[in-house]
């Protein structure tokens, strides 16, 4: 396709978050369920930081480290639950589990630490 | 082993994120100095003039654009549609002959018949329409884009690893096969009971693919609700909303029922392989309980995948026969009829499972009855052509042989919706062939007739007309061939599924076989001829290029290549691309003619 102006080519169509998004989600996956560590925290990082990624760059969020702080509430949810569930049946979850709540503690440091120390790093709107 | 395994898994990880974070950083920085704001931001002013997008690979990776979405998911659903049809053609070639003489393995057989239906529906229906609806709704009901573009974008990649996962079996991967569980993934074979290989990894990456593609067109389809409810330019009501995008609707209705109930059920399957659940063990919710739950989804599946090519024929149909679509407001009816009715069906993949005879009665009236609005849809194909000034162009060629194959799949159908029927013909050839005409001689063919139609629209150049007429024969003779002679295999009592077969079926399915070539040769031919045309096929000489003006059937898409064309005219000078030998319209012949060469 060309760049010449249509019915729907005035304003920028381009950003780099949803293609992370939809890798992080599958690796995440594939660690959760076989108990791959780096698989589990990488791909969690890679989903939910592609997705404060999108909140900021609509303006959802007023910068990147927030969203990804707020966002790490969700995780450290799902990490408490495998918990849970880790004493509600025979399987041996509690390796997901700790991968899934310390990503969580990880991204809500980032997130903290981010704000506090790596406002310059944000571009000014 | 273990702990070097997972130090190794840890090292890549990291390496990928920290590439992750490096091309970030880079396209960050190309997006800093252009005005960033939600979406809105007024580029035109920045000296970056029309270029909205990034140039080369990395505006592919990161268009949020609903046309280059539609153009990828079409490249994408071309790939899977040449996987699937490989495979299907290994198959094909094994059934030459009644032992496992040319693949030499039933079990390869196997994973090939499971992938080929997964492929098929997943990876390749229904993103196809997806290609279709991303391009084409948006340009037709006047919106701007997308009404959530990043959420559209997500939905697309997310179909890249969703395929790897489910063909990951047949990559040269140690300890993981193919999963074995043809695309229903019956219980308990697909949650690895008993003495089988069906335990493998494989069919777990095999499920968590498929809930990937079901999490890409749920979220799809809550997009293309949302974008027809909200984004309509003015003059669009829902009064004189467009076909397609009627069925796109109502298709979008029937996923964001259908869909999570996949992606749970899959989620239940994947827990009772790996965690020890019983949702479907014999001591919990029972085998049939996925069944249940798998054709709650399954059938109005069929839906989604019909609607929409159904759309493209009621659109595309009635230009081609210089009159409007007849009884529009009953095409939509019924439509939505189908929709609904979809949902009250699934037991009739049941029938022969045992259950209660008074729920089989009451599944069995439905299911007859969604021929009604399937009925009145063809009487409205039939009578729009019905004295109307037919062009036997390549896409209304394959809208007929649509509506031709389509009979013979729909009546077959109705068939098999009668119980005393179905306990005979159950799990025979007789239903492949049914389905197999309505995925392939319908809904394929309704995909190519939309190819061939918006071609121009897409790469402003023709196809090659002769190459196009040879494909839909090809296909149109191959289709039948091929099927027909599966519906009687199906009255000889083959049963589906098996890599070998008695020598008494032999010369049916050697028949079969030779329509599958025919289907093959008539899609290389389909490949080459949109490769080389999109390469260096004559360019399209006006705004109109099907001259649908002359029948006042003219519509919004089209207006909206016509202002662009002229906008690059205007921008180029009227530079090289109006040379006067380019492809003039031949008189009195359908506008595709043009295709005469440069």
């Amino acid at each position: 396709m060309d760049e010449n102006p249509g019915l729907s080519e005035e304003y920028r169509r381009a950003s780099p978050w949803p293609l992370f998004v939809a890798l992080g989600l599958p690796i995440a996956e594939l660690g959760i369920l076989f108990g791959l560590v780096p698989l589990a925290v990488g791909g969690l990082l890679l989903f939910f930081g592609s997705i404060a990624g999108i909140l900021r760059e609509n303006s959802y969020v007023s910068s990147t480290w927030r969203g990804l702080a707020a966002l790490s509430l969700v995780v450290v949810a799902l990490g408490l639950a495998i918990w849970y569930w880790d004493g509600t049946t025979q399987s041996d979850l509690l390796v997901r589990a700790y991968s899934v709540l310390g990503t969580g503690v990880l991204m809500l440091l980032a997130g903290v630490g981010g704000e506090l120390f790596a406002q310059d790093a944000e571009p000014t709107l | 082993m273990e702990t070097t395994g997972q130090l190794l898994l840890t090292v890549l990880m990291g390496a990928f994120l920290l590439g992750v974070a490096a091309f970030l950083a880079r396209v960050e920085d190309w997006r800093s100095y252009t005005p960033l704001g939600a979406g809105g931001g007024a580029v035109g002013e920045s000296g970056y003039g029309h270029a909205e997008k990034p140039a080369g690979l990395i505006r592919w990776f990161t268009t949020v654009d609903h046309k280059d979405i539609g153009l990828l998911y079409g490249l994408y659903a071309t790939i899977a549609f040449v996987v699937g049809g490989l495979m299907v053609m290994l198959m094909r070639a094994e059934l030459t002959t009644p032992a496992t003489d040319v693949l030499g393995s039933a079990t390869f057989y196997n994973s090939l018949l499971t992938s080929h239906g997964i492929t098929m529906l997943f990876l390749f229906g229904t993103p196809i329409i997806a290609a279709f609806a991303n391009y084409l709704v948006p340009l037709i009901i006047g919106a701007d884009d997308m009404a959530f573009p990043r959420i559209n974008a997500i939905a697309f990649w997310l179909l890249p690893p969703a395929a790897l996962l489910i063909w990951a079996g047949f990559f040269p991967i140690p300890e993981v096969i193919p999963a074995q569980t043809a695309w229903t993934m019956y219980t308990p074979l697909s949650a690895g009971v008993g003495n089988g290989n069906q335990m493998n990894v494989g069919v777990d990456l095999m499920l968590l693919g498929l809930h990937l593609s079901g999490v890409s067109a749920t979220m799809g389809a809550i997009n293309f609700i949302a974008t027809i409810f909200t984004e309509r330019a003015e003059e669009v009501t829902w009064a004189n909303l467009d076909i397609f995008s009627w069925t796109i609707l109502t298709q979008s209705g029937l996923i964001l029922f259908a869909f999570p109930l996949l992606g749970s059920a899959l989620v239940m399957l994947l827990l009772d392989r790996n965690f020890a659940t019983t949702f479907f063990a014999v001591e919990g919710g029972g085998p049939i309980l996925w069944q249940h739950l798998f054709w709650f989804f399954g059938h109005p599946e069929v839906y989604i995948l019909v609607l929409p090519p159904m759309g493209i024929v009621s659109y595309v149909l009635p230009r081609f026969s210089g009159r409007k679509l007849f009884g529009f407001k009953f095409v939509v009816y019924s439509t939505l009829a189908i929709g609904v009715l979809s949902f009250g069906v699934w037991a009739h993949h049941m029938f022969a499972t045992g259950i209660d005879p008074r729920l089989r009665a009451s599944f069995m009236a439905v299911s007859l009855a969604i021929a009604i609005p399937s009925a009145v849809k063809t009487f409205n194909w039939i009578t729009t052509m019905w004295n109307g000034k037919l062009r036997l162009t390549a896409p209304m060629l394959f809208c007929i042989g649509f509506v031709s194959n389509f009979i013979i799949g729909g009546v077959t159908g109705v068939f098999l919706a009668s119980i005393p029927v179905d306990l005979v013909l159950h799990d025979t050839y007789y239903v492949v062939g049914h389905f197999h005409y309505i995925v392939m001689g319908a809904i394929t063919f309704a995909g190519m007739a939309g190819i061939y139609y918006w071609f121009p629209l897409v790469t402003g150049r023709w196809y090659q007309r002769t190459l196009a007429k040879a494909h839909f024969w090809l296909w149109m003779i191959g289709t039948n061939v091929t099927f027909f002679a599966m519906v009687l295999l199906g009255y000889g009592g083959m049963p589906r599924r098996y890599a070998t077969f008695l020598p008494q079926f032999a010369t049916l399915h050697q028949i079969a076989t030779l329509g599958a070539f025919m289907l093959l040769v008539g899609g290389v031919i389909w490949v080459y001829n949109i490769y080389v045309s999109w390469i260096e096929g004559p360019h399209v000489q006006s705004g109109d290029p099907w001259r649908l003006d002359e029948t006042s059937l003219n519509t919004a898409e089209w207006d909206w290549f016509d202002a662009k064309r002229e906008t690059s005219l205007a921008a180029t000078d009227g530079g090289e691309e109006v040379k006067a030998d380019g492809g003039e319209v031949v008189d009195g012949a359908p506008a595709d003619d043009a295709a005469d060469d440069e």
